[in-house]
């Protein structure tokens, strides 16, 4: 029995080569990047609404003020 | 300025910092809001919506219902950068590719995304027909532009969208007519001081997801300096009974004259029709137009009330 074939037959798999473990590794990290992206953009959202409002809650006193 | 995120999701680099260089600009604490939110580690954990699954029961007004409030979910996008590009002379399938991302990736959007995804959100009412309204309006000395979702059901006019302002987007589906459903924007336009300058009307919209038709976003357009109230009335009704007729632009020549009277539907007409004059050649109003907004604003600052 040639001892390469049994060697071959118990060694370990995974098969999966070294790239697409760093692909999935890649795809994680833009996952993980794109959740902290969205917790920041509706923090940013929250303030930039609420400048808007206070703006046009001002805006709508001045033309009333005004007499419109 | 209006950006544009193009490189889709997550954001590249040089696109994040363009937002937050332009909210360093124009937020009176300057970068200070930059510093409070970016790397902070307490940040509101914001789940992400469920889009809306129907029993087959459900009356199609309430599906609009929950369709707006998906969408309302998601927020009216005040962070000066629109987060999905939006080509829209793309093929239908391309535009609910986009939007099923939207759905996935659940951030704020503004007008035009709305259109986008309440399209994707309806194409399993056959019963429902949705067609684009865009408006163009004039508020201080600025246009500003906008853009619904117009619905018909059953023969009654309604809208789906979302606007900075609560009046300017969804629309139940109650009017009886589209000149209804149109004066009613208009006069919601007035309450918030822009006046309303020019309309143009899709026609509808396939159901068919995977459909490679183009959205038809201008099937006709209403300049209101060159159309009397009636003329604007009649204008719309025009286009609400194209669609009913389902008459495109399509690829053949228009029907032959003698079988079309003067004021049957259609979008080929010549140029003396109102809606296909150049909006920016000659303007002449005539003495039953309204006169121009002349009327001065209040300076906030700048402050522009933008829809």
């Amino acid at each position: 029995m040639d001892p390469g074939t049994g060697a071959r037959k118990e060694r370990p798999k995974p098969r999966e080569p070294a790239a697409r473990l760093e692909k999935v590794k890649q795809r994680s990290a833009q996952q993980e990047l794109k959740q902290r992206q969205r917790a920041e953009i509706y923090a940013l959202n929250r303030v930039m609404t609420e400048l808007e409002q206070q703006q046009f809650d001002s805006f709508c006193k001045q033309m009333q003020g005004s007499g419109e | 300025p209006f950006f544009v995120n193009r490189g889709g999701l997550p954001v590249d680099e040089p696109t994040w910092e363009r937002m937050w260089r332009h909210v360093g600009r124009i937020h009176p604490e300057g970068d200070q809001v930059a510093q409070r939110i970016r790397g902070a580690a307490d940040l509101p954990k914001i789940p992400i919506p469920s889009v809306p699954v129907f029993q087959p029961s459900t009356p199609i007004p309430e599906r609009l219902e929950a369709v707006q409030r998906y969408i309302r979910e998601l927020q009216y996008n005040h962070t000066g950068t629109q987060f999905f590009e939006i080509k829209k002379s793309r093929p239908l399938t391309g535009l609910m590719d986009l939007a099923k991302e939207m759905t996935k990736e659940a951030l704020p959007i503004k007008c035009l995304e709305a259109v986008i995804l309440g399209i994707y959100l309806t194409n399993n009412m056959t019963t429902l027909d949705r067609f684009p309204i865009s408006f163009k309006t004039h508020f201080s000395g600025n246009y500003f532009r906008h853009i619904v979702l117009g619905v018909n059901f059953g023969g009654r006019y309604g809208a789906l969208g979302i606007s900075r302002r609560e009046e300017l987007m969804y629309k139940a589906p109650v009017f009886r007519t589209l000149s209804e459903l149109v004066f009613d924007f208009e006069e919601a336009y007035r309450r918030c001081w822009h006046t309303l300058k020019k309309v143009k009307l899709g026609h509808c919209v396939s159901h068919d997801p995977h459909s490679v038709e183009q959205i038809e976003w201008k099937h006709s357009v209403l300049d209101l300096d060159k159309l009397t109230r009636e003329d604007f009335r009649k204008e719309l009704e025009r286009h609400a009974r194209d669609m009913r007729l389902k008459i495109g632009k399509g690829t053949g020549p228009p029907s032959p004259t003698k079988d079309r009277k003067k004021d049957v539907s259609s979008p080929q007409r010549g140029q003396a029709s109102p809606h296909r004059r150049n909006s920016r050649g000659d303007r002449r109003p005539s003495g039953e137009k309204k006169p121009a907004d002349s009327k001065a604003m209040p300076d906030l600052n700048g402050y522009q009330i933008r829809v």
